[in-house]
């Protein structure tokens, strides 16, 4: 019992270390119309412009979200971003790359910082617009847009080949996933 | 005409010399006091106008100044200022591990370094020089330069790399950015130098106003105060002239009057001490009585009418007259004296002369004038020639009244038409007159809208012309009742 409040502890002192969002911030912060996009809409993995990579295959992208890999073959640093509690692309982020909820999410960053597996924890950032300016300011930047929300700005990266118009992309966006 | 001189010289005044120094000397001293006025006013403009440029061009060596160096200095502190600004925010982004507030830092960072680029521009596109251009270029290098180590410190702090990211910055950020305050320093000196060049130039210009603004001042007041000097001396010459004449004249009128008064208390007196015993020495000393008082009737009549028109009242009446008949009616008046004197008149007009405009009393006044003063003043040769003549071209017909005596000086001649002007030598002479002869006649041509003019030739006499205007209604040459040459004696 003891170890557990500990370990609840250390993780809530963890999360506040890291960035990560509280419950409160993630609720308020989905309000505009540019993140609710049309149920079914794609999900586009973004890198900064500079970045030569055109294509990653699926597993390679979930280890890099991971933070399983922290560097590109280039050896830029990469800096994994992910939007706030809320997002329907970050939900579809967590169920379709992590495969995992909120809690697991967390529980396994402050684990990988602590043991050393994972250099640092991805960036938390508050809205599209925010994450779109930070992959086109990092060089080593990797994140996520509706499609939609793309611009000239950003490189969208294909994932095991396909692009987010192309037929069986993985990557789609459920907007009741929020709900 | 007061003055009949000996000198053997020509001088000549008549319409035919409108320009001449006698009308010259005559308009002066009628409107000089006006036109010294008029003088000092185009002085004082020419000079107000000159202030005026003086002024107008220090205004624009300011101005350029402004334009050119204030304004350059202000957006070279413009540039300084975005330029930290540029570095400030990426600095602060190193401050925070916030994603969120980092991507914010690293926006404001780059809205300041496109000013600073768009700063660079706006003064490479103004610059001027060779110099200007040089540093214009080196600062857009050196300011790229920076943006790429800028653009990768941003980058490192985004990546989670803040060591890195410092590193990065002060072994490569810090100098390439010193050399764009470098750079912005050497562009403000050349401003400061530029500006303190115009700065001088503007005060050696605004020294010139004051020294030009100044001497223009006491130009003014100097040809002001002369303008002022002259014209009392003017007035001040004129007043002792006008009261030596009046008195002159009053001297004059009272010997004229006590010459007919003595010879009617003489008369007078004979008949009542009865040194007059017979009928032939009645009627002798009536006639004197008589003839004394005529002579002081008309003396009186000639002042009263020398007053009536110096007050500018309207004492005539024009209407349409014929030639002859005003100057039948001059000798008619004068025939006492011209038979008395023993003069012959040679009559001659020419035919066909048009009426003219003017009162009767008051042009024959002005015949007889000139006739009463060629008889005054001619010598041996007792002649006066009457001519009448039209001058088609000015629609004007002329009178003359020419004599054989010795001619009016050249220097009489701008006094002869002034009210109670006598020649000294004529004073000496003692030949009387009241000295209002002439200008008497003179108002009178005036007042009837025509002129009197004189042509003298020294030594072989003169000749004075009466212009009269042609009426309207005779411009067709209407015809005389009396024409034709006369002489009579």
């Amino acid at each position: 019992m003891r170890v557990g409040l500990r370990i609840r502890s250390l993780l809530g002192v963890g999360a506040l270390l890291l960035g990560l969002p509280s419950n409160s911030i993630a609720q308020a912060t989905p309000t505009s119309s540019e993140t609710r996009g049309r149920p079914g809409q794609s999900l586009a993995i973004v890198v900064n412009k500079s970045n030569p990579i055109e294509d990653l295959p699926y597993s390679e992208l979930r280890k890099i979200f991971l933070g399983e890999r922290s560097h590109w073959p280039s050896g830029r640093r990469i800096a994994v971003a992910m939007m706030d509690d809320g997002h329907p692309e970050r939900q579809t982020v967590l169920r379709q790359i992590y495969r995992m909820d909120e809690n697991g999410y967390r529980e396994h960053f402050i684990k990988g910082v602590f043991r050393g597996d994972v250099f640092v924890a991805p960036k938390t950032l508050s809205s599209p617009i925010v994450m779109r300016k930070f992959v086109f300011n990092a060089p080593g930047g990797i994140g996520y847009l509706r499609s939609t929300d793309v611009d000239k700005s950003v490189k969208v990266l294909r994932v095991d080949g396909r692009l987010p118009d192309d037929k069986d992309y993985k990557l789609q966006i459920d907007d009741r996933a929020v709900e | 005409m007061e003055k009949r001189a000996s000198s053997p010289h020509l001088a000549v005044i008549g319409p035919s010399q409108n320009i001449s120094r006698y009308s010259f000397a005559r308009f002066f001293s009628r409107h000089g006091s006006g036109l010294l006025l008029f003088m000092v006013l185009l002085a004082e403009a020419g000079v107000g106008a000159f202030v005026i440029r003086d002024v107008l061009a220090s205004y624009g060596a300011v101005h350029d100044m402004y334009d050119g160096s204030v304004r350059g200095l202000r957006r070279v502190g413009e540039l300084q200022y975005e330029a930290q600004e540029t570095r400030r925010s990426t600095l602060y982004a190193l401050t925070t591990n916030d994603g969120n507030l980092q991507v914010d830092y690293a926006d404001q960072s780059r809205e300041a370094d496109r000013r600073v680029t768009q700063g660079i521009a706006e003064y490479t596109a103004q610059a001027r020089t060779a110099e200007q251009n040089h540093l214009a270029h080196r600062l857009a290098d050196d300011w790229k330069a920076y943006l790429k180590i800028r653009d990768d410190v941003l980058g490192l702090i985004l990546e989670n790399s803040p060591k890195e990211a410092v590193d990065l910055d002060l072994s490569s950020g810090v100098p390439l950015f010193d050399r764009v305050r470098q750079d912005l320093e050497e562009i403000k000196g050349f401003y400061d130098e530029q500006a303190s060049q115009q700065l001088a130039a503007v005060d050696d210009a605004s020294r010139r106003s004051v020294i030009k603004l100044v001497a223009a001042l006491g130009f003014g007041l100097l040809f002001g105060s002369l303008a002022i000097w002259a014209i009392q001396k003017t007035k001040m010459r004129s007043t002792v002239q006008l009261a030596r004449l009046q008195m002159d004249f009053v001297a004059s009128v009272s010997h004229e009057l006590r010459t007919p008064i003595t010879a009617i208390l003489s008369a007078g007196e004979n008949v009542r001490d009865g040194m007059v015993k017979t009928r032939e020495g009645l009627i002798e000393q009536g006639t004197i009585i008589s003839d004394q008082a005529n002579q002081l009737m008309e003396l009186v009549d000639q002042v009263l009418l020398f007053a009536a028109t110096a007050k500018g009242e309207v004492w005539h009446n024009l209407r349409t007259l014929q030639v002859s008949d005003i100057i039948d009616h001059a000798l008619a008046s004068t025939a006492g004296l011209l038979q008395q004197s023993a003069f012959t008149i040679e009559k001659c007009l020419e035919p066909g002369l048009p009426a003219v405009i003017g009162d009767l009393s008051v042009l024959s006044q002005c015949l007889q004038n000139l006739i009463v003063n060629a008889v005054k003043y001619s010598d041996k040769d007792r002649w006066i020639g009457l001519y009448a003549r039209i001058d088609a071209v000015v629609g004007e017909v002329e009178i003359n009244v020419q004599d054989r005596g010795p001619g009016i000086e050249y220097a009489e001649m701008a006094h002869i038409f002034d009210p109670f002007y006598r020649s000294p030598r004529v004073v000496t002479a003692q030949i009387h007159g009241t000295g209002l002869g002439l200008s008497i006649a003179k108002r009178g041509a005036d007042a009837c809208g025509g002129r009197l003019t004189v042509v003298s030739n020294i030594g072989a006499g003169c000749v004075f012309t009466l212009h009269l205007l042609v009426a309207a209604e005779n411009l067709e040459m209407a015809p005389t009742t009396a024409s034709g040459n006369e002489s009579r004696s």
